[in-house]
């Protein structure tokens, strides 16, 4: 099973599937489809990201939102200053990845529940912040964003465009994590979260390699936001309340931590469901989403707590 | 005998708990090649002298020197890349990795490669790779664990757990390899199996430092023993000298019997 997901063949197939999507859309006469891939795209990077702190390392983190939020709002207030859209994203991450190396300086070294507590604190700090800062951030009332039209040459409806973005991001993201996964770095990590005194005692410094996952998932809050604020061409601090971080943790439970994978499947599953079904049944239920989201946590806790797809370890050759 | 280098000098050493001395007055030198065991009954603060030496408590008074070089106080990342390394009493693995993977952590110190060179696989990146990977699996040969490199570490027996331990501790060439109670819990067999695994050792050039309970285990091994009781050295020597003399019995058996 695990095997086959990490195969090549599937990986195409995936990609072939997310790219159809625009045309099953369209065919089905179902344009919101395109947003909600789009809208699963972006909790992907985030569940990515968050991967790094709570799937490798195993840092509870409850206020991961914050970052995403900061990514946005980075964004909205350099195009409101007329950079060039490319160069905002750019300057979002750099200023999301500085952010969290702060945050991460600063509290890495409480453990457990103590960090969760603490992150989260941070996440309802940042959006008070931003609710207040009226003058850069106009407050609750929130931020207009200059629109901007990426991969014009592809696509002519905005949706498809930013989806089309997004999917190349995720496949970056994707990359990018599997890679660290399979070096000295990923395997320091890892030996983190499995027994913080061995690894240290196995020559990682641990504080370091703590506070570097800790910062790179930033990396994918940051760009997330940014293109978030992109696509909506609107942010309000009302988008990132403390539930969204639940939404992302629950992610990165569900699909499997540590598993990536397990990430794009809680993604799809978490953000994907609610939406179309917000979309096909009826409006009145999305309310009681966070219920299910409970349930399917405490389930997925008792009778599967490696989550629905878990990593697995990487198979040497031993018969040479 | 004549004395080789001497690669670790242990100076008055202290580790105190508030009021409790755990680690007092310690003087000791170990040569390079030898094996020497610290013994002593429950309590005598063995571990903690092992966990001064490596960086997990600062230790409060003294000196350790190391292969010429100051390290009391050093983080213990910093005194494994010097060329200490340890295992645990209560073993510590990687459970949910495996045991491939357990010694390739283990080569952290010896390898350079940070997030460029996995990020564009580069072929610096992918060279050390294949080099971490060839040493591990010969490790793991040393060890006698080839065969259950992919099982994951929670899934070994637990003999096999010790070995894997031993050889994640080598991955990171120590020069003195430290090992806390190596042989517990294991049954003669399996002892004698770990004897030879740690004369294995020392012909690779590896200084051994052990605290061991079974006794057979250290007269068949040990160069030399260091006695340790209520935290203070009071003996060392050869296994004969130091089974014989009367501080180390009455330490052990109490005073009528000394």
């Amino acid at each position: 099973m695990s095997g086959l997901l990490r195969s090549r063949g599937t990986a195409w197939i995936l990609i072939a599937a997310a790219l159809a999507l625009p045309f099953a859309a369209h065919a089905a006469e179902f344009p919101y489809l395109v947003r909600v891939g789009g809208i699963v795209g972006l909790f992907m990077l985030l569940g990515l990201g968050l991967n790094f702190t709570l799937g490798y390392v195993g840092l509870f983190d409850l206020g991961f939102i914050a970052f995403y939020a900061i990514g946005a709002y980075t964004t909205s207030i350099a195009m409101k200053a007329h950079v060039p859209a490319p160069a905002a994203i750019l300057l979002a991450i750099a200023v999301t990845v500085f952010a969290r190396l702060l945050l991460g300086i600063s509290i890495l070294r409480l453990r457990g529940d103590y960090l969760a507590v603490v992150t989260m604190g941070f996440g309802e700090i940042a959006r008070l912040t931003i609710n207040n800062m009226d003058w850069l951030t106009n407050g609750p009332k929130g931020m207009q964003v200059r629109p901007w039209r990426p991969l014009a040459f592809l696509a002519k409806d905005p949706n498809v465009q930013f989806y089309l973005l997004i999917v190349a991001a995720v496949l970056a993201g994707v990359a990018a994590t599997r890679r660290l996964e399979d070096s000295r770095v990923g395997r320091a990590w890892v030996a983190i979260r499995e027994d913080e005194v061995a690894a240290r005692l196995s020559g990682i410094p641990v504080r370091e390699y703590k506070l570097l996952a800790f910062t790179l998932s930033a990396v994918f809050a940051g760009l997330a936001g940014s293109l978030f604020a992109l696509w909506e061409q609107f942010v309000t601090p009302e988008s990132f309340v403390f539930w969204e971080s639940v939404l992302v943790v629950s992610i990165v439970v569900l699909g499997g931590m540590g598993s990536i994978s397990g990430v794009l499947l809680g993604a799809l599953i978490l953000a994907g469901v609610p939406p179309l079904m917000q979309a096909t049944l009826s409006a009145e239920w999305i309310n009681y989403r966070y219920l299910f989201f409970g349930l399917i946590l405490v389930l997925v806790t008792l009778f599967r707590p490696q989550g629905l797809l878990p990593s697995s370890r990487r198979e040497a050759e031993l018969t040479s | 005998m004549t004395r080789a280098k001497a690669l670790l000098e242990v100076k008055d050493l202290a580790q105190h708990f508030g009021g409790l001395k755990a680690v007092d007055q310690v003087n000791l030198t170990i040569s390079e090649g030898e094996i020497v065991s610290v013994i002593g009954p429950n309590g005598a603060g063995k571990t903690t002298f092992f966990n001064v030496l490596t960086g997990v408590y600062p230790g409060s008074r003294g000196e350790i020197v190391f292969d010429g070089q100051p390290i009391r106080g050093l983080p213990s990342h910093e005194i494994v890349a010097r060329g200490v390394a340890r295992t645990f009493q209560n073993i510590r693995l990687f459970p949910d990795m495996t045991a491939l993977e357990n010694v390739m952590v283990g080569r952290h110190t010896r390898t350079v490669q940070f997030l460029l060179g996995p990020l564009l696989r580069t072929r610096a990146f992918l060279e050390e790779e294949a080099a971490i990977e060839a040493r591990a699996k010969e490790l793991l040969e040393i060890v006698g664990l080839k065969a259950l490199g992919n099982d994951l570490a929670r899934n070994l027996p637990y003999g096999a757990q010790r070995k894997l331990e031993i050889a994640r501790a080598l991955a990171s060439d120590p020069k003195l390899l430290i090992l806390d109670e190596p042989t517990a819990g294991m049954n003669p067999t399996e002892s004698q199996d770990l004897v030879a695994l740690v004369r294995k050792v020392r012909v690779l050039g590896v200084t051994v430092l052990l605290i061991e309970h079974q006794m057979r285990v250290v007269m068949d091994i040990s160069d030399r023993v260091f006695v340790f009781d209520y935290g203070v050295k009071i003996a060392e020597g050869t296994p004969r000298e130091v089974v014989s003399n009367p501080r180390v019995i009455e330490a052990y058996l109490g005073k009528e019997a000394a």
